[in-house]
């Protein structure tokens, strides 16, 4: 059953245009929305929640179309948008103490669970914390009303490798009943390698690709090459870059031809995001 | 909504600013520009409050929580317009206080029943101009406070002015014998009527500009 959708979002700035933003998520998966700063990941997830007005789309989260049923949703879904920067001197005690109240679902023993987990202190302030501890904290509001579907915007960045590699593992235990999800957005390819299900790819406000990790990866093709060999295959190359020895580029698999004598290699996430956005002209 | 009122008092509205209320005491001062007593709130606890809002960054707090944004106007207007009334039930005992030593009344508009109705439009008349400004941008705070204070000045400044020099505006508003009652009762009632009518609208106003805001 899908847990969220997003069906033609956009949103338009003067100088930036969401276009027709789709993609779903079903339960019980994780899904990792990249993109290059700026691409509009943070955007998209604004306007999912209402918090910038889109300006056309139908978003459905938990089955329920937000826009009619924006409060119940809220009460079953978390969501951060990076760490904790409001009350920095107030202690995280006295806002947790406000936030609790405010949903039906709040569950103390799941609150004190991963305050001790993430090794927070409630007579610290957010002032007092590091930028990963902000993020936990955040995290924790998110968590302990029995959300059922995350939507986390940067988690992972600001963590140290082994911060983060807890909390992809907290992730892979939160949906591992089958019946909650996770949408995170970050720039982190190497987070969603290890856990993610889907991958969602947004550049310059457009989604490029919105389908399983695996099915992504195994659709492009990282190809090498001499420079000779460059010119006819331009047309079906997504980009590429010239070197002294020749040129490597990224190609759609089905684009490939036994005949063009290519090194080949299976192209990282990161691969296929450097690629599209030297398509997109954001590396020059 | 009670939620969301706990956090302006829990975090927003630091205990410090009831404290506004005390000014009430210059009321007792024989001869004296007595809506001043009552801008005192406007001039300290309104500015601080609204730069807290700000430095704390309530707004990107109050929109992760399951509420709804008129709601998170709501509250706020709520919550200001208790402090308001708290400030007029601790002016209400000064004024009782002040008819008993200074019989003779005041120069300008005497501390009686009249002049707390007028207090009551006075803030009502800074709500409907302060709150839809700030909530327009929720971060500005300057030109809304100015414009807003600037009204009030105005409106003060007039209702002085007619007590002073046309006798009918005295007649209603201005006394401190039992038998000035009789006109000053009504106009308290204004105030009252005319003070839930100004926050009604702020709110409606506010809450409608909010909306518009991406955060």
């Amino acid at each position: 059953m899908e847990i969220l959708s997003v069906q033609h979002l956009s949103k338009h700035y003067p100088k930036f245009d969401l276009k027709d933003v789709s993609f779903s998520l079903e339960k019980g998966y994780i899904m990792g929305f990249i993109g290059s700063n700026g691409a509009g990941k943070t955007t998209t997830l604004k306007s999912m929640l209402g918090l910038v007005h889109k300006d056309g789309g139908t978003i459905s989260m938990l089955g329920m179309d937000f826009d009619q049923h924006e409060l119940e949703i809220k009460q079953h879904i978390g969501f951060m948008f990076g760490g904790v920067d409001y009350y920095a001197k107030t202690k995280i005690r006295t806002i947790s103490d406000v936030v609790r109240r405010f949903y039906r679902e709040w569950d103390d023993s799941i609150y004190q669970k991963y305050m001790k987990r993430f090794a927070l202190d409630e007579n610290k302030r957010p002032s007092e914390l590091s930028s990963g501890m902000r993020i936990k904290y955040s995290l924790v509001l998110a968590l302990s009303h029995r959300a059922k579907l995350l939507l986390l915007d940067e988690p992972t960045s600001g963590l140290d490798p082994v911060a983060r590699d807890n909390l992809l593992e907290l992730f892979q235990e939160f949906i591992e009943d089958g019946e909650r999800s996770i949408l995170f957005s970050t720039h982190i390819t190497s987070d969603l390698e290890k856990c993610a299900d889907f991958i969602t790819y947004i550049e310059n406000g457009r989604i490029i690709e919105s389908r399983t990790k695996d099915d992504l990866l195994q659709g492009y093709r990282l190809v090498k090459g001499t420079s000779e060999q460059l010119a006819p295959l331009q047309a079906r190359l997504i980009a590429s870059k010239s070197h002294a020895y020749g040129f490597s580029g990224l190609i759609k698999t089905a684009d490939l031809e036994s005949a063009d004598h290519l090194e080949i290699e299976e192209p990282s996430l990161e691969d296929i995001m450097i690629y599209y956005a030297k398509k997109e002209g954001l590396n020059e | 909504m009670s939620n969301l009122i706990y956090k302006e008092f829990r975090l927003v509205i630091h205990p410090l600013f009831f404290v506004t209320a005390l000014f009430g005491v210059l009321i007792l001062i024989p001869n004296w520009v007595y809506f001043v007593a009552l801008m005192y709130f406007l001039f300290i606890a309104i500015p601080n409050i609204f730069m807290n809002v700000k430095a704390q960054n309530d707004t990107g707090f109050s929109v992760l929580l399951p509420v709804s944004k008129s709601d998170v106007v709501k509250a706020r207007i709520w919550s200001m317009s208790l402090l308001e009334i708290v400030q007029i039930l601790v002016a209400a005992i000064f004024v009782a206080i002040s008819v008993k030593i200074n019989p003779k009344g005041n120069f300008l508009i005497d501390a009686n029943l009249a002049y707390l109705g007028c207090s009551l439009v006075m803030y009502g008349l800074f709500n409907i101009i302060f709150f839809p400004m700030f909530y327009k941008t929720t971060y500005k705070i300057g030109i809304p406070l100015i414009v807003a204070l600037t009204a009030v000045f105005l409106f003060t400044g007039a209702i002085e002015v007619l007590v002073v020099t046309v006798p009918a505006v005295a007649h209603v508003l201005d006394g401190v014998s039992s038998a000035a009652l009789v006109h000053q009762i009504p106009v308290l009632a204004a105030g009252i009527a005319l003070f839930a009518g100004a926050n009604w609208l702020a709110y409606r106003l506010s809450a409608r500009n909010f909306e518009k805001v991406d955060l």
